[in-house]
């Protein structure tokens, strides 16, 4: 009977949600209003910020507050799960099983190869598409791949602690720099370079790279202190 | 004259450097919340003068508003961050002492970028950068809750993880409702947009409805508080005295933000006055049939946001400034009656209020400061809740309805309960002796330790400052009201 109640409820107030947002225009470009910071981006954001990808022009530079909030809550979650993990005991258990040798040679190949490519897409952040946050999660899938197949395989914390904290710094301390130079935070204080080349857009692969090891850092923290609790 | 965004950035880099410092020494690493917020109390304590004249709006990145995030550095900001800032202190040093087991460098980073939140919160003028924030402030303290790892810690957290996600996506759901139809998140920008008509269409009304049901779980108003009495009980002391001080006081204030200044809804509160009055009654009656002094101490914080709701909902300037001193005595006095509470329990080894029979005689100067905190709550003077629930009962008066004379009758009511299960324990506290036990003839005084009187003693002389001496506060918090009727004031500072 409760689930009924619950159910018709839903029912009721789906229906009027579907109503009430059915005269919504989503996606649809003829309100002007309705496009105004969008637009602004897409038509200034090359020649504001020197980025050729408008994207990373808009979570790195205009909405670089934003994005500083972001790699907060990604530590926040990675220090907290690594707080509530403190006091558990290990779960005894059979230990596992080594991978075949196939897998193991496999993972050794891959494994640099990942590494590479989750540096290559932070570098080249502001250029093509991906940025710190994917090249960030790229190297930690290397490393996830590395526990999976070697059995063996330990990280040591206090070095991904390590980059992990520097690299957070090193964010705030660009946005400062930007506050001591422009008189705003995480102004870009930097030449712009040539549009379209590597070193362009000012600041914005040095906050991609310190964005890129800090994800890459903590998210392999993460697989680590499960993994390791797992076994 | 300092940049407000340093109350930002400075707590945030000290978080982020804790780890490292933590390979030298744990030691310092446990000075860093201390070293953050006593910065932030400077800051945001030196900011107030120049912020009365007029808000400071700040760019980041060097793009003006709406196209760049920008923070609004005015009255009401600025005051709410000090509050913060201030109660933040003084539970910063009493988790010196207390927490002592477990990752206790993982407990110092998320406490101080929980207060980082909070500051973020009642600092930004864009809507989006709120939700950041906020998540920042939501996400550390569900994982504090968890922090001593027993059952009920855990179990609380998860509660509370669901409860505060579902209405996170909520909010989220509002945001995006808002960035659909105006193309803008500026805070500014948008009430613009709104306009002064003060009727809304379907679509901005949904969004509305979304981003006050969502934001308004982590200001624990009457149906969406099923968390808090679970969450406040299982924490840490000083995690249950930051949550309950200012933690949905930011709640709180992200609801008032939108109601007033975005949207700018006169209907709406109504309905904040009527939900402050429910949400009054049934946490003080919860909190009168509680055994569990920290469930207790939960349900006065649910009672109180009632309170301070029902207050802001008058939407008169004698309305808002009497909410937002309560938002101040509250939150002094809330931390202190948790921080006190802490120490109790922990010489008693049990949170009933029975257990604490003859504490007045073994912990005298804990008690003492219980007593002073519990007074305060209650309203008594010469303590800081006196002048807030007076300026709450003028303003209702002054509304000259016979619904507001009948609604702050419910109120004062509401206070003789609170004053009730108060006084219940102050009394057993003083004046029945320890149980009969073979060596209670011996028992010997065992106080809190130095670290842990010392903020309680600062919290104890700012509650007895602001009830002997409002005036100052009560002028300050005139401009906040101020900020917070005078949309089109707030529009004109932030786009010129």
């Amino acid at each position: 009977m409760r689930s009924l109640i619950a159910v018709i409820l839903l029912a009721v107030i789906g229906l009027g949600l579907a109503l009430c947002l059915s005269d919504m225009p989503f996606g649809a470009n003829h309100i002007a209003t309705a496009e105004k910071a969008g637009r602004h981006y897409l038509e200034k954001a090359p020649q504001e910020t020197g980025s050729a990808n408008v994207v990373t022009a808009v979570v790195v530079t205009y909405r670089g507050f934003d994005t500083l909030g972001e790699v907060t809550v990604l530590f926040i979650a990675a220090i907290g799960l690594g707080m509530v993990l403190y006091r558990r005991k290990k779960q005894e258990g059979k230990p596992p099983q080594p991978a075949s040798f196939v897998l193991q040679t496999g993972c050794c190949f891959l494994f640099p190869l990942i590494l590479i490519l989750g540096v290559y897409i932070f570098l080249h952040g502001h250029l093509t598409p991906g940025g710190g946050f994917q090249g960030g999660v790229i190297v930690a899938s290397g490393f996830l791949l590395a526990y999976i197949g070697c059995a063996d395989m330990k990280i040591r914390h206090r070095w991904f602690e390590a980059t992990e904290s520097l690299a957070g710094s090193a964010f705030v301390i660009a946005g400062m720099a930007g506050l001591a130079a422009g008189g705003s935070f995480l102004m870009n204080f930097m030449p712009k370079g040539n549009f379209n080349t590597l070193f362009s857009a000012g600041i914005i692969p040095i906050i991609y790279i310190a964005i890129g090891l800090k994800v890459g850092a903590e998210l392999t923290g993460l697989i680590a202190n499960l993994l390791e609790r797992a076994e | 004259m300092v940049n407000p965004v340093l109350l930002l950035a400075v707590p945030l880099g000290l978080a982020f450097l804790t780890p490292l410092l933590a390979f030298i020494s744990d030691r310092i690493a446990r000075y860093v919340p201390v070293a953050g917020m006593l910065f932030n109390c400077v800051v945001s304590v030196s900011l107030i003068p120049s912020v009365l004249n007029r808000p400071i709006i700040v760019q980041t990145g060097g793009f003006a508003p709406p196209f760049g995030i920008n923070l609004v550095a005015g009255p009401l900001g600025i005051t709410l961050a000090a509050v913060i800032a201030l109660v933040g202190l003084a539970v910063s040093v009493y988790g010196l002492a207390y927490v002592k087991e477990g990752a206790t460098v993982k407990y110092h980073v998320l406490y101080l970028l929980l207060l980082t939140g909070a500051t973020g919160v009642v600092l930004t003028g864009d809507i989006f950068n709120l939700f950041v924030f906020y998540e920042i402030l939501c996400i550390s303290s569900y994982a504090l809750v968890a922090y001593s790892g027993d059952k009920n810690g855990v179990e609380a957290a998860v509660k509370y993880l669901i409860q505060g996600s579902i209405g996170s996506g909520l909010a989220l759901i509002g945001i995006a409702i808002l960035y659909g139809v105006f193309g803008t998140l500026n805070m500014a920008d948008i009430a613009r947009n709104i306009g002064s008509t003060g009727i809304l269409n379907t679509t901005l009304f949904i969004a509305l409805a979304f981003m006050v049901a969502g934001f308004g779980v982590e200001a624990a108003v009457f149906p969406l508080n099923a968390w808090l009495p679970d969450a406040h009980s299982s924490a840490p002391a000083p995690i249950s005295a930051i949550l309950s001080g200012i933690a949905i006081k930011v709640g709180i204030y992200v609801v008032v933000r939108i109601v007033f200044t975005v949207f700018g809804a006169p209907s709406m509160f109504m309905l904040l006055v009527v939900i402050g009055v429910v949400t009054l009654l049934i946490g003080e009656m919860s909190a009168f049939s509680q055994n569990n002094i920290k469930r207790m101490l939960a349900y006065s914080s649910v009672g109180q946001v009632g309170l301070i709701v029902f207050a802001l909902g008058m939407a008169t300037t004698g309305g808002i400034s009497g909410g937002l001193f309560q938002i101040i005595s509250h939150a002094l006095a809330k931390s202190l009656l948790f921080l006190a509470t802490g120490y109790m329990i922990y010489r008693s080894g049990s949170m009933e209020i029975s257990s604490l029979q003859g504490m007045g005689k073994r912990m005298p100067l804990t008690c003492c400061a219980f007593t002073i905190g519990a007074f305060s709550l209650v309203g008594l003077p010469p303590f800081a809740g006196f002048p807030g629930k007076f300026m709450i009962v003028r303003a209702a008066i002054a509304q000259q309805q016979h619904l507001f004379t009948f609604l702050i009758a419910l109120v004062l009511f509401g206070t003789i309960i609170e004053a009730c299960y108060f006084f219940r324990i102050v009394q057993a506290a003083y004046f029945t002796g320890p149980r009969e036990e073979p060596d209670a003839g011996k028992q010997r005084r065992e106080e809190a330790p130095l670290f842990a009187l010392a903020p309680m003693l600062g919290l104890l002389v700012f509650i007895i400052a602001l009830g002997v001496y409002p005036e100052p506060v009560i002028r300050l918090l005139d401009s906040c009201a101020a900020e917070l009727l005078n949309r089109f004031d707030y529009i004109k500072g932030v786009l010129g």
